[in-house]
């Protein structure tokens, strides 16, 4: 059940992370980190705790929002159905058992992998901007989706035609993922995609800094493509909703920028700041 | 594929207001845009366009796939369509509480007797709210049968059942599409005795032999509705109603078709209809039915069960605000049932004498109802029926539809917890008069009964199997009966259905208050196609929604329904017949094919 899916979840992304961090980040740049962790953390702490503030916002209003959601929501499943029709269905023709195996641990696996590794790749920058930004950048889509889903009551493909997407259909093939996603999601929040926002923020980035990361730029951008593709291979998403979640990445990145580094929390805070970090933990 | 943009010639089209609506620039302007009533009122230049309601896969495979199967013939036949994806409790409130719909594919919970066409069909509801009429169906002659089956028994009254399937046949304010196969699986070796009961109802968690050491039951649901209000009395959370069955008693408690003695120790119908001086002001003629209850019956709070909760339960149904409101409110669930009871005297605590207007069959029906503890409601209707210009909104006002309702019977079992979206948990009532010495009904057997979530159909059988449950509570998709496995482990249950998938019409508004315009629509509809493509073989096509006794000769299914045949051969509409159908009907085409408004 639960717990049998979020292992296995925790063992795949747990033996893909230090494979990754080896071949993509270098031995230099881990073992520098390990000695300038804590100025590093010092600096991205008010991103960490905005992002965390965000999560757990998220984490509540998931079971709040459904209630409001109704209460002031636009149904419109039947809109992106009139709108796009059976398009998802194109990607039915490339189905095969290999196809949907790849797609279905893509969908699982590859998209934890996809947005928790940059987070350590970023990190073992000396300059913590990067790290910054994509944290921002991860909150701002949780945040932006999350207000979407309130005002957008929609009803994913696998939902409106069940029967065609059946045999790809990841919960029809590992029913056992429902116990996680139903964590995590109601199935009328599909209004963006946030697997294809956060994957495409994450190959914006890989972008970014491919001078930096040559080797991670290819991998990102195809693993992000996987992710899109999988969320309407699966029936899970709408072409609209990748669609929408391709402009809010784009959206969430550009932000990213403008927003980190405007604001020192220390100028803000002054003083009152270095005596409460004299009190957290890390600085022992 | 229906990859399809809008015409060119549509004007400002619904589609680019809904696009509109996607970036959000008319956010403020309405709380649901996609429920689009049918447009007919432009002279007759605008295409026949319709919505149809119906649940997500998630709740309901089948009903989505109906609909789906009905909307491309629809635009076969030049009309356009929206389908609007609801919740189940959406579905339901639109349909039963706003009346906000064009037609709408569901499953109707019906029930044993064929009485409860009455409650569904009956000119009397057609404005109300909740399960009865809400179609909005109104004809004098059905009337007369529905209201002669009720006071009639025996062959008299199949006569009238008759009359009413013929007419409902033809008039068609719903179509019954077909009654699904219920099929369930359980852990072998932790129960027996499941065939003892139908787990629909009270007796199927009634009387089941625990092996050694087990004392709890833990049942798996598909639809997370009882997690979040167990009002008895919600039209919109309630499906068939198996956990109000089980928190609260009825007078009688149906088991095989027959309604015995539950709550009531026995009752007495007069076998001849009253003399003239019980007749009602208008001249209808009633019985007089003499019921003892149960001594020492309790309310899962301790309060003693008396006459005097039994006299408010069906004085309630009648009017849910108590008289305080300017109108009536009646219940939106029970409603038929209960309105065969007319007067209710209490005579002393443990009996009374009703007054009913109702053949032994209707009378038996009307005590299946949950008998509500007066001094509970009593308060609630207290709280909330407050202020000078207080009214009580029929079917939607907070007793009848809220979520805070104590949920306190004296059933079998008595609420423990819920959890939203997750869990329910009852406990087995103690007090409870079936584990009296000397009483021989079937009785709570274990400690508990959990029913917890489960996302689907696929994922319960695999729970079932691996032990992590003990039954399927609701009952299985068609599209998972492949999966169950050969296994020792695993007991699979098979239970005859009432229910019946149907396509429900809303008759209020043009042009689905002409009925030609139903049949042509209902000649879409490939019942034997849908149950060997969309339930795999696991139903039985219908033209009537009851069972088979009930069933007359010429309305029998013959490979094709017999008043409104498929407009088509093997699945395969024929358009140019299909679309005659909508020209006789007094619709015309356009150039381009397509069906216009016809007004």
């Amino acid at each position: 059940m639960l717990a049998e899916v979020l292992i296995q979840l925790v063992v795949v992304v747990g033996i893909l992370l230090p494979i990754s961090l080896a071949l993509f980040v270098g031995r230099e740049r881990l073992v520098r980190t390990r000695s300038e962790w804590r100025t590093r953390l010092k600096t991205a702490a008010p991103t960490i705790a905005v992002l965390l503030v965000v999560l757990l916002i998220n984490r509540f209003a998931r079971q709040r929002a459904p209630r409001l959601s109704r209460e002031i929501g636009f149904h419109l499943t039947a809109s992106f159905y009139n709108i796009e029709g059976e398009f998802i269905l194109l990607f039915q023709s490339i189905a095969t058992p290999e196809t949907t195996a790849y797609f279905s641990s893509i969908y699982v696996y590859g998209y934890v992998f996809l947005i928790v590794f940059p987070v350590l790749a970023y990190f073992t920058l000396p300059d913590t901007r990067m790290f910054r930004r994509l944290l921002t950048a991860y909150a701002l889509n949780y945040v932006i989706g999350l207000v979407l889903y309130i005002f957008v009551i929609a009803y994913g493909p696998r939902n409106v035609m069940p029967h065609e997407v059946a045999e790809t259909m990841l919960f029809e093939n590992k029913p056992q993922v429902q116990y996680l996603t139903r964590e995590v999601n109601s199935n009328t929040n599909v209004f963006p995609s946030l697997h294809t926002s956060l994957s495409a923020t994450v190959a914006t980035f890989a972008a970014i800094t491919r001078s930096t990361f040559p080797k991670w730029f290819p991998v990102a951008v195809a693993l992000a493509a996987s992710v899109a593709i999988s969320t309407m291979f699966l029936g899970i998403h709408w072409g609209i909703d990748v669609v929408a979640g391709m402009l809010l990445a784009a959206l969430c990145v550009v932000l990213s920028d403008r927003l980190v580094g405007r604001w020192s929390v220390s100028e803000l805070l002054g003083d009152r700041l270095e005596q409460f970090e004299d009190r957290i933990p890390w600085q022992e | 594929m229906n990859w399809n943009p809008s015409p060119p010639d549509d004007g400002v089209s619904r589609r680019s207001f809904l696009a509109a609506g996607v970036t959000g620039a008319t956010l403020a302007t309405s709380g649901c845009i996609d429920r689009v009533q049918s447009v007919v009122d432009q002279g007759g230049d605008e295409q026949f366009s319709l919505s149809i309601t119906t649940v997500p896969a998630d709740a309901d495979r089948q009903n989505v796939r109906i609909a789906r199967r009905l909307e491309a013939n629809l635009e076969k036949v030049g009309i356009d369509v929206s389908l609007d994806m609801r919740s189940q409790s959406e579905l339901l409130e639109a349909v039963l509480i706003e009346h906000d719909f064009d037609c709408y594919v569901g499953r109707h919970p019906a029930d044993y007797d064929p009485d409860f066409l009455y409650e569904a069909l009956h000119s009397t509801y057609a404005n109300e709210a909740g399960w009865q009429n809400p179609f909005g169906f109104t004809n004098m002659a059905f009337d007369t049968h529905l209201e002669h089956q009720r006071r009639t028994d025996g062959d008299e009254r199949k006569r009238h059942v008759e009359a009413v399937l013929t007419g409902l046949a033809r008039a068609k304010p719903f179509d019954p599409i077909c009654i699904p196969e219920e099929h369930r699986v359980a852990r072998a070796n932790r129960f027996d005795g499941w065939d003892e009961g139908h787990l629909a109802t009270r007796h199927g968690y009634l009387g089941l032999e625990p092996a050694a050491g087990v004392d709890r039951l833990h049942a798996l649901v598909t639809d997370s509705r009882i997690t979040r209000n167990l009002n008895p009395l919600s039209a919109t959370f309630r499906n068939r109603g198996t956990t109000i069955d089980l928190l609260y008693d009825s007078l009688g408690t149906e088991h095989g078709g027959d309604v015995q003695p539950w709550l009531a120790e026995s009752w007495d119908i007069a076998e001849t209809t009253a003399e003239s001086d019980s007749e009602m002001a208008d001249g209808e003629a009633t019985r007089t039915v003499t019921v003892t209850l149960r001594e020492g019956c309790h309310f899962h709070d301790g309060e003693p069960v008396t006459a005097a909760d039994v006299a408010f339960t069906y004085k309630f149904l009648n009017d849910t605000s108590w008289g305080r409101a300017p109108v009536r409110s009646p219940a939106p669930r029970y409603r038929g049932r209960a309105d065969v009871i007319e007067t209710v005297s209490i005579d002393g605590d443990y009996e009374v004498t009703i007054t009913a207007s109702g053949g032994r069959e209707a009378i038996e029906r009307a005590f299946t109802v949950p008998v509500l503890p007066r001094h509970v409601w009593l308060e609630l209707i207290d709280q909330h029926a407050t202020g000078g210009d207080f009214t009580a909104p029929q079917g939607r006002w907070a007793v009848v539809s809220g979520d805070n309702i104590p949920p306190i019977g004296s059933g079998p079992f008595e609420f423990e917890s819920r959890s939203e979206d997750e869990s329910l948990v009852l406990t087995r009532f103690e007090d409870h008069f079936t584990l009296r010495d000397g009483v021989d009904l079937p009785e709570p057997t274990v400690d508990e009964v959990r029913f917890s979530v489960d996302p689907s159909s696929n994922s319960s059988i695999t729970r079932i199997e691996d032990g992590g449950a003990d039954v399927t509570a609701t009952m299985l998709s068609p599209h998972s009966l492949p999966r169950v496995p050969d296994s020792s482990d695993l007991e699979r249950l098979r239970s005859p259905s009432r229910t019946f998938y149907h396509l429900g019409f809303n008759v209020r508004n043009a042009p689905f208050s002409n009925p030609h315009v139903r049949r042509a629509i209902t000649q879409l509809i490939d019942k034997e196609g849908i149950v060997t493509d969309v339930f795999y073989g696991n139903a039985t096509p219908v033209a009537t929604p009851v069972s088979d006794e009930w069933v007359p000769e010429r309305l029998q299914w013959d490979g094709d329904d017999p008043v409104t045949p498929f407009a088509g051969a093997d699945g395969d509409l024929n358009v140019e017949a299909a679309k005659v159908a909508f020209e006789r009907a007094g619709f015309r085409y356009d150039d381009n094919g397509r069906l216009l408004g016809g007004y």
